[in-house]
């Protein structure tokens, strides 16, 4: 009996094993066809933008307006600067709106003294359902500044009071420690202007951390040397220059950063705007307006710009990283679950047969797998029901072919933006794309394994984001 | 259990790829490193010598051997950067300069290609030099919207009535790169096209109409207002809302005429946008029409006529003083609001 038994055993972890190399060497084939269609759409857009004179752009009064909303959640040391550069952006027609969503410290204040507000009677347009707003103000100075100060309700609440004092055309939603480039808006508005079909536009952010502020804007950068970070950095970049970029060639993306996106804001006001009760807004946010789209008309194309347009400060402690994974993880997983209907439902195009699935088995599933994987090879080396030619194999197919492609993006970096210059940067780069494997990775398998877990609990909460803060002035409009 | 050949060859390919990544990472970082030393090098001797053949107007043969010989990325950069700051005979010298070497013929060249980026490269170059020539004509042709707009983009310095007649067609283009392109170059082209623009709304409907209204409230002739009164009782509301901000732009009286009576339309954006139109002509005689739609059903009519109240002055605040004590709760909330406004933000 114990005989069969271990027999079984061991047929499992053989098996699962292959199961789950099979499983790797798809999703690291689908990432290569990824990666090409990323190189066939960054040449495409370099050939589009060079000698570009987007200075007419700037100029014109053709130019569809757009609303920045900027939630503020005790910001009183940042604000000022933060805001400064947000007034200071290079586009024609522009207005800004600070939401205090409840600040406890003097952000309000603040603003008041350094933007000479008046308060103005508080009567808006509420087309979705928010928590109260105290008090709106309006600045002296600054015609195009907007403040308005409400009752705490996240970071959703106060996008959503945002779009009600909206009056641009489109509407900017960025997040906490979210740095602008000058010219990020000119670059992200040009989808829509040459199509109709765009309900929304992201761009590629990219890790701050390591790099020169001043007065809010980058203007060195650089790798860091903080291995957390670093790793970061690698992996924003692979997320973005071939994820994102790829399926932007496919005609599937379904992901706008948080930290800067750009929306037609009729439809999102349309769509009934951000939901209060997901940690993962955003995509929610994108997925309805796309899953929209299909259902009712209108625009739907989701358009990805690959030009660096933000920069953003990602965690450097471990438990921070933990928590902001775990979160991220819970989010795609009640998003997906939401509109779980879409799942390789043709009703809903590209979207529905291949990116839903993609996002279902390969982004969801992914840390399930890998884990799996990882503990019946250990298990199997343990029982010597595998040998060390099997787990030699395991790794190099699911670790060694994903670092070959991330070296690949790297070059793909390298030859359209070139933002890391030095030899000093490219060393760092390449050291932390081969470092990320030996343990990080595992890490944040670890980490949206609880995610995953604490959704199907049914946990909802954000946990709290520490930030180091930009050199001084520092530099963000942020939340929570 | 694995075939040591296939774990074998597996572990060739995968360090393989990585080393042709870092041979290829490396390789051009030290390439971009040189490079951009050589071409900062090349960049300021050339500078020199096109400044001394832009601004002495004589020819030296020893800058023209030298900016022929130039690399075409550096030879393009430097003509293209100094073009920026240039008008009239100055630029004119450059483009005689740029003809010497061979830098004109070769963006033509570009034009004629089969590639669609190419042609591009060719109509931005040609664009950015103010070069008149032929064969960006063809190009407002071409079956590529971004060759199309960039020729556009050209024509807004052409403003032959050949090309704007051209043009005006092209506010048709199904591709709305396109047609932005098109609209901008005529709003640049000025009051020049105000006649034929004229023409063009009377012959044609719908989108096209929609286009050439927007540029037309950018110009803002007397000679757009049949036009306006026309569209202004199309059935298409876009389209109504266009000739609205039209009417408010041409600002005479029969124009604020035809306003106040839009204040009264079904559809509340061409309330709002006639509202926002005699705000912003000063049109003091509409006040109490004015005040009447504070207390329209739509808040966009509220707010753009408060505004407009704000904007007419004194009749205008008294009326909104008159306001806040009537009984309408949202009139005098929405009067009150604009009292607040700072002035800066009051403005329309």
């Amino acid at each position: 009996m114990n005989d069969l038994l271990t027999a079984a055993v061991n047929q499992i972890l053989i098996k699962g094993q292959f199961v789950v190399l099979v499983y790797f060497l798809a999703v690291n084939g689908w990432y290569l066809v990824l990666l090409v269609s990323s190189l066939v759409e960054m040449r495409r857009h370099m050939l589009l933008i060079a000698d570009e004179s987007r200075h007419l752009l700037l100029s014109s009064t053709l130019s569809p307006s757009i609303s920045i909303i900027a939630p503020a959640f005790n910001e009183e040391a940042t604000i000022e600067a933060s805001l400064r550069a947000l007034l200071a952006l290079q586009y024609p027609s522009l207005e800004v709106i600070v939401v205090s969503d409840g600040s406890k410290d003097r952000t309000v204040e603040v603003l008041t003294e350094r933007f000479d507000l008046v308060p103005v009677k508080t009567i808006y347009q509420q087309r979705v359902v928010t928590k109260p707003v105290r008090a709106l103000y309006r600045s002296a100075t600054y015609p195009s500044l907007v403040v308005v100060d409400k009752e705490n309700g996240g970071k959703a609440d106060a996008l959503n009071v945002g779009l009600s004092f909206a009056l641009g055309e489109l509407v900017c939603a960025m997040d906490a420690d979210t740095l602008i480039e000058p010219d990020g808006l000119q670059r992200m508005v040009r989808p829509f202007l040459f199509g109709t079909d765009v309900v929304a536009t992201g761009g590629t952010i990219r890790v701050v951390n390591g790099s020169e502020v001043k007065f809010g804007r980058v203007v060195k950068t650089r790798v860091p040397v903080n291995p957390l970070a670093g790793m970061q950095v690698v992996e924003y970049l692979r997320a973005f220059l071939f994820g994102r970029l790829g399926w932007n060639r496919l005609g599937g993306n379904i992901i706008i950063s948080g930290a800067f996106g750009l929306f037609r804001r009729e439809s999102v006001l349309s769509a009934g705007g951000y939901l209060h009760d997901t940690v993962g807004e955003d995509m929610e946010l994108v997925l309805r307006l796309k899953r929209f789209s299909y259902e009712r008309g209108g625009p739907g194309t989701i358009a990805f710009v690959p030009d660096p347009v933000a920069w953003t400060e990602v965690p450097e402690s471990m438990k921070v990283l933990g928590r902001q994974r775990d979160r991220w993880h819970r989010g795609l997983a009640d998003v997906l679950w939401r509109h779980r209907r879409m799942l390789f439902n043709p009703r809903y195009g590209v979207t529905g047969v291949f990116v839903f699935p993609y996002y279902v088995f390969v982004e969801l599933l992914a840390p399930v797998i890998e884990a799996a994987g990882l503990i019946s090879l250990a298990l199997g080396l343990a029982f010597h029901v595998v040998d060390w030619s099997f787990a030699g194999l395991f790794y190099l197919t699911a670790y060694g072919l994903g670092t070959a492609l991330t070296a690949f993006t790297l070059i793909l970096e390298d030859v359209s933006f070139h933002r890391y210059d030095s030899f000093r940067d490219r060393a760092l780069l390449f050291w932390w794309a081969l470092l990320e494997n030996l343990g990080y990775r595992q890490l944040t398998v670890y980490w949206r394994l609880r995610g995953l877990l604490k959704f199907l609990l049914g946990r909802k909460d954000w946990g709290a984001m520490e930030r180091k803060g930009f050199q001084k002035p520092v530099g963000a409009v942020g939340t929570h | 259990m694995v075939n040591e050949h296939l774990l074998n060859g597996v572990m060739f390919v995968e360090i393989a790829l990585l080393v042709l990544a870092v041979g290829v990472f490396f390789t051009h970082g030290l390439w971009l490193f040189l490079n951009h030393r050589r071409v900062l090098r090349l960049t300021e001797t050339a500078r020199e010598s096109l400044a001394r053949l832009v601004t002495r107007g004589t020819i030296n043969v020893e800058d023209i051997e030298l900016l022929r010989q130039l690399r075409h990325d550096v030879q393009v950069t430097v003509f293209l950067e100094t073009s920026r700051n240039l008008t009239g005979s100055g630029k004119e010298r450059l483009r005689f300069v740029a003809h010497e070497v061979s830098l004109l013929d070769r963006a033509r060249k570009l034009c004629e290609s089969r590639l669609w980026t190419r042609r591009l490269r060719g109509a931005r170059l040609l664009s950015r030099m103010d070069v008149t020539d032929p064969i960006v004509v063809k190009l407002l042709a071409d079956p590529n919207a971004a060759v199309r707009a960039q020729a556009a983009e050209w024509a807004a310095a052409q403003p032959s009535a050949a090309i704007i007649s051209t043009m005006l067609t092209m506010l048709a283009d199904p591709a709305t790169q396109a047609r932005f392109a098109v609209q901008d170059a005529l709003l640049r082209m000025g009051t020049m096209i105000a006649e034929p623009l004229a023409a063009f709304l009377e012959t044609h409907t719908g989108q096209p109409a929609e286009s050439g209204m927007r540029v037309a409230g950018a110009i803002g002739s007397a000679a757009f207002l049949p036009a306006a009164n026309r569209f202004s009782a199309d059935e298409d509301v876009s389209v109504r809302v266009a000739a609205t901000n039209l009417l408010s732009a041409i600002g005479d009286v029969s124009s604020a005429e035809r306003l106040t009576v839009l204040l009264k339309d079904q559809d509340l954006r061409v309330r709002a946008a006639a509202a926002h139109g005699l705000g912003r002509m000063r049109h003091w005689q509409s006040g109490s029409q004015l005040a009447e739609c504070l207390r329209d059903s739509a808040w966009q009519v509220r707010r753009e006529a408060g505004l407009a109240l704000r904007a007419i002055g004194a009749p205008g605040a008294l009326l909104l003083r008159r306001a806040l004590k009537g009984d309408d709760r949202f009139a005098s909330d929405m009067a009150q609001q604009v009292l607040d406004l700072p002035e800066a933000a009051a403005a329309l």
